[in-house]
């Protein structure tokens, strides 16, 4: 689709190229409207059907309205890309600045990948029930002032709308604000949505520029995918867990193995499977990882730890000798990593060119000079709690910096400011969906 | 910058909106140029560095000598994105068709993020060393043939030059690649690139578009950044291993790299922002994504618990959930007992409620429970071993094992959904009863179906997420060391057959038997 935002007139998004809005097979929107009207599935529900279509074309109609105040016009700037204008100027640009992003995910899949978009630019507009919220706002202790930590973790650069999508008033407000949005991110369980009429057909309809992006714990068909999601099970599921923990003493199986071609996968604690010593080893006070990937880091090893003997032991001399004989091998070296402390073997090994770290808990990661030295700690000012440190972006880029982040939102804490400002609602209409129930807001703004 | 891709005339890179080939600040290739061999730092160094400048000149030189033979024209389709020109045909067109990267990475985070990227249509480029290649082609066993199963795990879709980049000849040859990849990614500790003239300073001057994405152990500055980046190192010193293993045992690493994964997903979507950005601005930049900052990004509530709770965090071995199910289980009296009667009294009394709960778990077997479970509303699920991994009617569904066929070591063929032709069957399994709370059924279904042995050896996951504008395709299988280097040498630098030659009589590159 060549030519520039404005190429073409037309009721469409104009962030499309060609302007005219066209769907996801290129047809108008007014035709697919019709098509949809005319198709055996909705004559199927035509009664019930015909009140959401009304609603869908009051929702349509509202969208031009806003294309019309000039709200979505890409005149003067900005790259036709996004739905959204972008906020900051030009000298530290990110990539999805303009872009916005209605997110109706919860807990952690979810969040985290949006609060990462959020992190290059991308303005979050994040979708709560009224009442409770997010359910691990509640997932605690620990808990700050009302804020638990697990939400503080993966919040943050979010603003809430807190929104009653049972009610068909507020799946009226999740449309409109759909049609101004670049990206809808979901983790319902599939069919949820479309029984709301927030599913992908249904977001489609008003919204055919939409990147749509649903987050499940098995899929969108199948036998389990009827599931809801959660890690612990899927990760058991997937491979994960067998393969974590201790080392088991024996093999449980002798069955060809498909991926790797001759052994079931097991689990191998810190220890690896072809590599001796590759592992974590218990000290006087903690642990220390250490790895001898060569027989010269070997002998590096065996020197810091005093034991010259072990380097010519015939039985240790190369690599694959140290795996045949492993059991006694490790024996020799944990019997004399437990005689210092961690600090201890650090200096001992600093410079070395042997890989080794120690197995840091909390306090000791964020105490690491290069955590800091990265960054990777992030401060910001939160409304009722006050200051809050979060685990900030992992990447860093060039041509623009990580700005100051804005924190976690209340819940609820930006519904107003959000029909107000995105969807132009009035005073008088705001005031009516917060008696009904329908949105909520947050008596901090 | 306004204006299509054709707007003003000039040899540079005409994807560039603007035409002109404007370098990071904004200012005209050749001016650069010449400000950098007047500065006092080139003229410190000035002998060695002239005949570096020589070489770029002749890079340069050669570059727009492409360009003139029209291979980097974006006239007639495309969108003006990329250096490269989209492989197929419209009614598949995938996000990064067009995008040409430059992979320069080795073992595990790099190649998963490029893998990744490939995946999505971009053509991938492996610069390997020749002899040896990715340390990971020797990884085993278990091989298959001559390929270590370890490689051959992470770099489908890739072609492979053999490349020696300590030879002045083949840094040439990685430069005059850069001037026409959009993406240039790599994952040596920093400095060894710059001392051989392939930093992003020198990329950069021959190629302003670029996004150079640098992959390394903990960051391009600082105390540890001269450390080799090992994921069982950076996994301890990061948090992740403190918090992995049983309650009261020891520590133990995730059973495969989750932290070397991680980082290879956070590169996977930063060279993506990176594109989405030089689209914007018109010029490339630098990423720093490293093992140790994505794994402490990943700790997300852990981190949080202790940064703003003050709570330490410890092993919880596979523990989790709060619900408990009685009725299935047959333990009707623990409903009422006051001491399991809330999540935070079941909390305080674990110990003993997951005793009396385990002590019953063991007394049948986990068929048995799934069936018990199917239905229930709570959450539950097998400890899967590789097999009955691949033997999940959902994994199967999901398409996730991929089928190619591979030069040397043959069919590597994997269903694309429901088809059952290509998973084996062992022996008779014996699942370990989960440790708390889990239990699953699905499998013992899929048992039943029989599956050629000699196909099973040669799997693989297939892409994790699927897109509806776009099917997945057939992949092409990882390159043998070098399988590509001459095509890439003729086809995408337009060498001609005698300079082909002289270097790989030079041994500056090495070109495999197979094509």
């Amino acid at each position: 689709m060549e030519g520039g935002p404005e190429s073409s007139a037309g009721p469409g998004p104009s962030h499309l190229a060609g302007g005219e809005d066209r769907g996801v097979r290129g047809r108008p929107q007014w035709l697919r409207v019709a098509r949809a009207l005319r198709s055996p599935l909705t004559q199927g529900r035509r009664i019930s059907e015909g009140f959401a279509m009304l609603a869908t074309l009051a929702t349509l109609a509202r969208v031009a309205a806003l294309r019309r105040t000039g709200l979505l016009s890409r005149r003067g700037g900005g790259w036709g890309l996004w739905t959204g204008r972008p906020q900051s100027d030009t000298d530290n640009m990110k990539p999805l600045e303009g872009v916005r992003i209605l997110d109706l995910t919860r807990v952690l899949a979810g969040p985290f990948a949006t609060m990462n978009l959020g992190d290059l630019g991308a303005e979050v507009i994040k979708v709560e029930r009224p009442g409770a919220g997010d359910d691990t706002r509640t997932w605690g202790p620990p808990f700050v002032g009302t804020e638990s930590t697990y939400f503080l973790s993966v919040n943050r650069n979010k603003k809430s709308i807190a929104v009653n999508i049972k009610d068909p008033k507020g799946v009226k407000i999740i449309k409109e604000l759909a049609a101004v949005c670049d990206v809808f991110v979901e983790n319902y369980v599939p069919g949820k949505l479309s029984a709301m009429g927030l599913g992908y057909e249904d977001i489609d309809m008003v919204a055919p520029h939409m990147v749509y992006c649903s987050i499940t714990g098995y899929g969108q068909t199948g036998p389990l995918s009827q599931r809801a999601g959660y890690d612990a099970v899927a990760s058991a599921i997937s491979g994960l867990m067998h393969i974590t923990g201790p080392e088991v003493a024996c093999l449980t199986h002798v069955a060809v193995n498909y991926l790797i071609g001759q052994e079931e996968a097991r689990r191998w604690g810190t220890a690896h499977g072809s590599i001796v010593p590759y592992q974590a080893f218990k000290t006087k006070d903690g642990y220390l990882v250490v790895g001898a990937g060569n027989n010269q880091q070997f002998a590096t090893v065996c020197k810091i730890l005093n034991l010259p003997e072990l380097i010519d032991d015939s039985k240790y001399r190369t690599n694959h000798l140290r795996v045949q004989n492993r059991k006694e091998l490790i024996k020799i070296l944990s019997t004399r990593f437990e005689e210092e402390m961690t600090s201890k073997w650090l200096q001992l090994f600093e410079g070395s060119g042997v890989p080794y770290g120690p197995i840091n808990n909390m306090k000791n990661v964020f105490a690491e000079p290069q955590v800091l030295h990265n960054g990777l700690v992030m401060e910001m000012k939160h409304p009722t709690v006050g200051k809050i440190s979060v685990p900030g972006p992992a990447v860093r880029y060039s041509e623009l910096k990580m700005s100051e982040a804005s924190p976690p939102p209340l819940l609820g804490q930006h519904t107003t400011h959000i029909l107000k400002e995105v969807l132009r609602y009035d005073d008088r209409a705001i005031t009516e969906l917060l008696s009904a129930g329908v949105v909520t807001q947050h008596e901090v703004e």
